[in-house]
């Protein structure tokens, strides 16, 4: 079952960026996926990252806000052609398919964010979340709880 | 009355009884009354005639039911139209002006000196100032936009809203239309309307195969005695009898089967549609679906793709001689050939020209000055593309992903992932390269080439190229030739090893000595390498550079072929591979679009993307109807990945494909492979930059050798492309765990960056040799870390 609690939109400083969510599954069972973090800092785009991306960023929010989330899909896709090493971007993308219930998707699309990315450790943190997460949802406990103790490593 | 009627009954009936005698058993004409056989007579008679008026009622519904079926599925309605991809203009996007140009260009675009209105532009220098046009875009609708463009050094600089002089972050052209299909159909077809086709079409042919057809329900049995008459007169066919409806009835059937009982269900579902349809629907549908040509295995349908394949012009712009050389056609497109028999053609054309004149349909001047001009047939590829293989493979995930019934709605609007200047630069690099090659080696044309372009990232097809003439719709061998991939399968090999980063590194030495393998059927195989000679201990890298095939079958027994087997699966193959040796060196078939696949998730650092050609649906209304996302997962770990392209960059630096060098600009580096099949049969070419993967395959159809390596052949149209499309330089990657060392080439030791003969290649952490090579040059060893060095090697270049 999917049980995912979506936190609505996040407002950036500045620029508006996709949702941002927070995961809360209802069997912990002794094990919380991810700590209950509701304050939890939303990944901002590189400083580096062209003002068309960012634009397109905007749309893909203003699409999600107003529930079209394939609208937003379509706006981050552009946004990737655009700068496909964009590590961010993919994490964005990431997190769109989580809320579209899409988890395998959103597991291989946090994967290639982490990929591109090695100085960002928030952002791996974030994206080792989703995989765990999707991990649990699917029933894979232990490697849920491998890609949680990734996240938490980074964070150290 | 009633007496005499059983008078007359009896006489037939007994003189059945006689008839009987011989085949009736005794006992049973012994058991029957005469009255008796009388009535169960009549009412046999009754029964069989009630039968037979059952047995033909429920005969004709069924004919109706399948000739409605047939005419209804095959009513033409608008098509679909296909876009490519919509041009993204912001600061820093790759485009030159004369890019530029040529996409407004292909836009329709006027150039104009006062950018008043929708559809034109001026240019002075690098800036532009345009007028964009209204569009309808899957996302949302756009207004039309007056906009200043502004080029810096091969990139766009700024683009400008003139009003108000703000900067725009980020515009789009509309797409460019690639097309129009029927997702539905297999065949393409150019339908016409008929209020959109020259008059003298349907009246010619009216006047020449039926002239009764808007008198007449379906058969005509006049215009059978008119024609068998006129046949006598002529001492040939001339004329036949049948109405245009039942030479319709006939194409949706095509059948050589010319019995008496097809002829009777034709002529019964001909009036059937008569009844149904009126004569402008049916005289519609009779201009799109009659059969008027082949080319190899492409039947030609319809005056509408007749006209583009015979004369390479739309149906409006026929000329009346034209005109009645296609109508000449009707009668037997192979028997009038125009390359075989064009004096046969235009014998006939003539003659239709003159019943044209006898009806009325055109003067007689008309017909003697029309009977003056040659056939002039100028064949085109027809249809409504200039991209058949790319529309191909649109049509083919339309019908993939799509139930019949989902795709029926009128005048969809499908948004592709194409890119004409991607499409250009590969069908020129075709274009060129095959028929040079051809030359050079004697093939007298034999010699067919294929190539595909994709986005490494996203694994969306940009440019498909099917054959040597690439508006050419027949054979799409991107899609349909399987052939032998020869090497092009090793990097499979080599990352199922690299996989096992405790048992296999690049450095890994490998035995290049000669091996025999038997087969259970006692069968030997000993592979030997390209320059007939084996190369002793070599490392595992150097092997896969120089395309050792020793070296790799020896490291594929060592492997098995289930581990390998496992990693092609992985990165995307979706055919069974064979578990024999011979599969080690690509004794396997593949089509160019499934090596596409299989490198793809190569390109993209060991994540796999499907190849994606339609974005997204949508109706003529405007209604979304649906998207395909980009969809990622990975397959191998990145890290292995990352070793494995360190390797395939050296082939293009040192290896097999160091000719690049020469071919592409300073700077753009890259990572490919080559692929050679036994006696020269195929060459291949797959590889990728940053940002476009390309798999190009040579060969000839019938298989026989070409006299080309894959680095003779099929990489020089590969560089060709890569040359002429922008795109990025091969990045080094961020993978965790890699880092990057200097190794001595031969001996896989580890060196320095200052030694002699020493080559950066990546390892996976802790796997990097640690025994020192002795170094010839002057500074001392070092183990250099990460992508330090290997970025200055690639940009060095």
């Amino acid at each position: 079952m999917m049980t995912q609690k979506i936190h609505g939109l996040l407002l950036g400083a500045g620029l508006l960026l996709l949702a941002g969510c927070s995961i809360t599954p209802t069997q912990p069972e002794g094990f919380e996926v991810e700590p209950a973090a509701p304050d939890q800092p939303q990944i901002r785009p590189d400083p580096q990252t062209s003002k068309a991306a960012l634009a397109l960023l905007g749309k893909a929010r203003a699409a999600a806000q107003e529930g079209n989330l394939t609208v937003a899909e379509a706006q981050l896709e552009r946004a990737v052609r655009i700068e496909p090493q964009n590590a961010v971007l993919w994490h964005y993308m990431a997190k769109l398919r989580l809320h579209q219930g899409q988890l395998s998707q959103a597991a291989g699309l946090a994967a290639k964010s982490n990929s591109l990315d090695r100085d960002n450790m928030q952002l791996q943190a974030d994206n080792w979340r989703i995989i765990a997460h999707v991990r649990y949802q699917k029933g894979d406990k232990a490697g849920a709880q491998a890609a949680q103790r990734r996240a938490e490593e980074l964070l150290k | 009355m009633p007496k005499k009627k059983s008078s007359r009954r009896r006489k037939p009936v007994s003189g059945q009884k006689t008839r009987r005698k011989a085949v009736q058993p005794r006992k049973k004409r012994i058991s029957r009354s005469k009255p008796k056989t009388g009535w169960r007579r009549y009412f046999t008679w009754r029964y069989l005639l009630l039968g037979a008026v059952v047995f033909t009622l429920a005969w004709v519904i069924y004919l109706d039911i399948v000739i409605r079926v047939q005419f209804e599925g095959k009513r033409w309605a608008l098509p679909a139209q296909v876009y490519g991809r919509p041009l993204e203009l912001y600061a820093g996007s790759p485009l030159t002006p004369q890019a530029f140009r040529q996409e407004l260009e292909q836009l329709g675009y006027r150039y104009a000196y006062r950018v008043s209105e929708p559809g034109t532009f001026y240019q002075k220098g690098s800036e532009f100032r345009l007028y964009r046009r209204a569009f309808h875009f899957w996302d949302g609708a756009a207004p039309a936009q007056l906009l200043d463009v502004r080029f810096g050094e091969d990139v766009v600089e700024r683009v400008l809203d003139p009003a108000s002089g703000e900067e725009l972050d980020i515009v789009r052209l509309e797409p460019p239309r690639v097309g129009g299909i029927y997702p539905t159909h297999r065949e393409d077809r150019v339908l016409v309307k008929l209020e959109a086709v020259p008059p003298l079409l349907p009246a010619g042919l009216v006047a020449v195969e039926d002239r009764d057809f808007y008198e007449h329900h379906g058969v005509a049995p006049r215009a059978i005695a008119r024609a068998m008459l006129a046949n006598l007169k002529a001492g040939a066919t001339v004329q036949g009898g049948s109405t245009l409806t039942q030479q319709l009835v006939k194409n949706f059937f095509l059948s050589n089967q010319r019995s008496l009982w097809r002829k009777a269900n034709e002529a019964v579902m001909a009036v059937l549609l008569e009844w149904h349809y009126n004569k402008d629907e049916i005289l519609e549908a009779y201009l799109n679906e009659i059969y008027l040509g082949q080319e190899k295995s492409r039947a030609i349908h319809g005056f509408g793709l007749a006209s583009h394949f015979y004369f390479d012009r739309p149906i409006q712009n026929l000329s009346l001689p034209q005109i009645a050389t296609l109508i000449a056609l009707v009668r037997g497109p192979s028997y009038y050939d125009p390359d075989r028999h064009p004096k046969r053609l235009r014998k006939r054309r003539d003659l239709i020209l003159s019943i044209m004149a006898e009806q009325g349909v055109i003067t007689p001047a008309q017909a003697s000055q029309a009977k003056l001009s040659g056939l002039g047939v100028a064949r085109g590829q027809g249809g409504d593309t200039r991209y058949p293989a790319f529309m191909d493979l649109v049509r083919r995930q339309l019908q993939r992903d799509y139930r019949p019934e989902d795709l029926t709605s009128e005048g969809l609007r499908i948004f592709t992932t194409f890119d004409p200047r991607v499409q250009q630069a590969a069908e020129q690099a075709i274009r060129r390269r095959v028929q040079l090659l051809d030359l050079q080696r004697g093939l007298q044309g034999q010699l067919q080439g294929a190539a595909i372009v994709t986005d490494t990232t996203s694994g969306e097809v940009l440019a498909v190229v099917g054959d040597r003439q690439p508006r050419y719709a027949g054979f799409n061998r991107v899609l349909d030739a399987q052939r032998q991939v020869g090497s092009l399968i090793k990097p499979a090999v080599y990352l199922a090893a690299l996989e096992q980063p405790d048992r296999y590194t690049l450095a890994t030495p490998l035995n290049d000595t000669p091996i025999r393998l038997q087969a259970p059927d006692g069968t030997v195989w000993s592979p030997d390498n390209y320059d007939g000679e084996s190369h002793g201990t070599v490392p595992l890298y150097y092997a896969l550079v120089h395309s050792y095939n020793q070296a790799t079958v020896r490291l594929g027994m060592d492997l098995g072929f289930e581990r390998i087997a496992d990693t092609l699966q992985r990165l995307g193959a979706t055919r069974e591979i064979p578990p024999y040796p011979s599969m080690l060196l690509g004794a396997v078939g593949f089509t160019p679009y499934e090596v596409a696949g299989l490198y793809q998730s190569l390109a993209s650092g060991g994540f796999h993307s499907p190849l994606r050609v339609i974005r997204e649906v949508m109706t003529a209304e405007g209604e979304r109807l649906r998207r395909f996302p980009l969809e990622v997962q990975q397959v191998v770990d990145p890290a292995h990945v990352t070793v494995l392209v360190s390797a395939l960059h050296e082939v293009t630096q040192s290896g097999t494909a160091r000719s690049l060098q020469q071919l592409l600009p300073a700077g753009l580096s890259v990572a490919g492979k080559t692929g050679t099949t036994n006696d020269l049969r195929d060459s291949w070419f797959a590889g990728f930059s940053g940002e476009h993967l390309a798999v190009v395959w040579l060969g000839r159809d019938d298989n026989q050798p070409i006299g080309l390596t894959g680095s003779s052949g099929a990489l020089t149209v590969w560089a060709d492309i890569l040359a002429h499309i922008p795109t990025r330089p091969l990045s080094a990657p961020v993978a965790d765990k890699v880092s990057y060392h200097w190794i001595d080439r031969s001996s896989g030791l580890l060196s320095g960056e200052a030694c002699d003969n020493a080559i950066s290649l990546a390892f996976v952490e802790g796997s990097a040799p640690t025994e020192q090579a002795t170094c010839r040059a002057a500074a001392a060893p070092s183990t250099m870390d990460r992508t330090v060095n290997w970025f200055k090697q690639l940009f060095s270049q």
